[in-house]
């Protein structure tokens, strides 16, 4: 009896909480922006709790109808989508969504999405005044509308302008943007967003892809153009977070093809403060939650008192 | 709705790439309403290729043999692509997650029975998946039914033996002519509107798209009440994705994509817009 006592008294589960502009993580594992739903889709299919944060679908004052399908295709260890930004708007969001998911305990991230700067500031404005909500991130990297979205995302100096305009109308919410690989270098967007002072930046959003049905000599997708996401595109995705990371010195969340706790540890160890898993919720839906269990063990058996001392521990070749 | 790992019980090779596979999962077959889907994993570990699951209509719910509670379920899978190719070479006794059963079924109540005389169930090839569990809770609510099922040849009216024990009304097309009557199977079901349209009628339709649209026209002109069960390819089956929507009207004449996965796999054949033809 008495060993078991101080075995307890000396056991001490790893911390792994992170820490992003303020904002507590109780570990660094979330999901990514539309591939998670409203969050409430997967309740009854993993806890909620267990891991940091969701970030939410793509949220515009009013509903967007989106593109007309066929939307999605499956690819090798990927897929490509052309949503278009279908969503309830962010007064549904608030009114019938926000109330559920503040009963969990989890940081909530909203993901804005705007034609126009105008429309980015409007939904900024309403959510900034919603309790329950962590933080925005600003969505100007989405390959699959004509108009906005990505047009921010084209040269640095629209990045910097839209982030600067954003970060002033959400006077209490840290402000993330979240960024696109569909650039020659991604450092000169990075520094945009810090400049512009954004709180941190998610790296990264879909790569523009194709495919084509050869029968029908067809597009496989309405859209023609899709986002590929998936375990295709990680080893991309690390090598920009870990560009990113050496560029500028606000958090970086990793997100690009993670399915696993290893893969989550590469981008952890290249330099993110958190990261987001996407796709691979669809095929394992509670794979987060897995994940988030999985670095616990990874600290707990490599003797890591604090995750953070993992983050950016990448030992380079001199 | 559960996420299980099930065992492979058995894989029938029906011929046509059909085929019907049994999976051991008496959770998740306690659960079925008819209409209903799950997500099936097409191969064994998570991470290979495939990545995505694919969603299959329960056919049947397969049930113990001494004791009869629900053991399994059976799904009608067709070879069509990557996905389903791979499945159709799963041997028993392998392991595949599966999500479900979920969606919107068929609406199929205790009141039927007073205000539906006859219902029409209609199935082209591989669309005959979601009408067995329907014919039986249709049954069980003694509402008398027939059914029209259709296919380019004989060898495409697969498991009619299951409908055929059912002792109810069946009319077979083919396009050869190689079975039953020669032409498409809404030849069949015009003739059966009109020789009963003063009678209480459900029309139930599952099958390409051309052939469920020909059905809700005749369900109109016919002032009847008919409900479709639409396929699509899905990312998450959960509502989150919104990969798998469908153009929809509603009674403002107001345009909406609704979610196959969870407003559907059945939805009122009036709620669809039809003229959107999917690629």
């Amino acid at each position: 009896m008495k060993e078991t006592s101080t075995e307890k008294e000396t056991y001490k589960a790893p911390r792994t909480a992170v820490e992003i502009a303020g904002v507590r993580f109780k570990n660094p594992v979330l999901t990514a922006s539309g591939t998670f739903g409203y969050g409430l889709e997967f309740a009854n299919l993993m806890d909620l709790n267990s891991i940091g944060g969701i970030v939410v679908k793509g949220l515009s004052m009013t509903p967007i109808k989106g593109n007309s399908p066929p939307r999605i295709y499956e690819t090798a260890s990927g897929m490509l989508n052309a949503i278009g930004w279908q969503n309830i708007g962010a007064t549904e969001f608030v009114a019938k969504k926000l109330p559920a998911l503040r009963n969990y305990n989890t940081n909530i991230i909203v993901n804005i999405v705007g034609f126009e700067l105008d429309d980015y500031l409007e939904v900024t404005r309403f959510l900034n005044d919603c309790p329950g909500i962590s933080a925005l991130e600003l969505n100007i990297s989405c390959p699959n509308v004509k108009k906005g979205g990505f047009h921010f995302n084209k040269n640095p100096k629209d990045t910097f302008t839209i982030t600067a305009e954003t970060k002033k109308a959400s006077r209490r919410l840290p402000l993330w943007v979240k960024l696109s690989p569909n650039v020659t270098d991604i450092r000169e967007f990075a520094t945009a967003c810090q400049d512009a002072g954004a709180d941190a930046i998610s790296v990264i959003n879909t790569f523009v892809g194709m495919a084509i049905d050869v029968e029908k000599r067809r597009p496989r997708l309405r859209f023609l153009t899709g986002g590929l996401s998936g375990p295709a595109i990680k080893p991309m995705a690390l090598r920009m977070v870990w560009e990113a990371c050496r560029t500028v010195k606000i958090p970086v969340i990793g997100v690009g093809g993670i399915a696993s706790a290893e893969d989550a540890l590469e981008f952890l160890i290249a330099g993110a403060r958190a990261v987001q898993i996407g796709t691979a919720n669809f095929y394992q839906p509670d794979v987060s939650q897995r994940v988030a269990l999985g670095l616990q063990e990874y600290c707990r058996s490599h003797k890591i008192d604090d995750i953070n001392e993992i983050i950016g521990s990448l030992r380079t070749y001199e | 709705m559960l996420d299980k790992k099930v065992k492979v019980k058995d894989i029938r090779d029906l011929g046509e790439r059909n085929y019907l596979l049994t999976v051991n999962t008496p959770e998740q077959a306690r659960l079925v309403r008819p209409g209903q889907f799950i997500m099936l994993k097409c191969v064994e570990k998570v991470d290979e290729n495939p990545i995505l699951r694919r969603p299959f209509t329960i056919f049947n719910i397969h049930r113990n043999k001494r004791s009869g509670k629900p053991a399994g379920l059976e799904l009608l899978v067709k070879d069509v692509g990557v996905g389903t190719r791979k499945l159709t070479q799963v041997r028993p006794g392998q392991m595949l997650d599966c999500l479900g059963p979920q969606g919107r079924g068929f609406q199929v109540s205790a009141e039927m029975r007073n205000r539906t005389e006859l219902a029409c169930l209609v199935a082209g090839g591989v669309g005959i998946a979601p009408l067995y569990l329907l014919a039986q809770s249709l049954l069980v609510q003694n509402v008398k039914l027939i059914l029209f099922y259709g296919g380019a040849r004989v060898a495409d009216l697969v498991l009619r033996e299951y409908f055929e024990r059912l002792g109810i009304e069946i009319v077979y097309t083919t396009e050869d002519g190689s079975f039953g009557e020669r032409g498409v199977v809404t030849q069949p079901v015009v003739r059966f509107l009109t020789a009963n349209n003063r009678r209480n009628i459900r029309v139930y339709a599952c099958g390409p798209w051309g052939m469920m649209k020909a059905v809700h026209k005749l369900s109109v002109e016919a002032n009847v009440q008919c409900e479709v069960s639409l396929e699509a390819r899905m990312g998450c089956s959960l509502g989150a994705c919104l990969g798998c929507v469908v153009q929809t009207r509603d009674h403002l004449g107001e345009e909406h994509y609704l979610r196959v996965c969870q407003d559907g796999p059945v939805m009122s054949s009036r709620l669809i817009d039809w003229d959107t033809v999917p690629l």
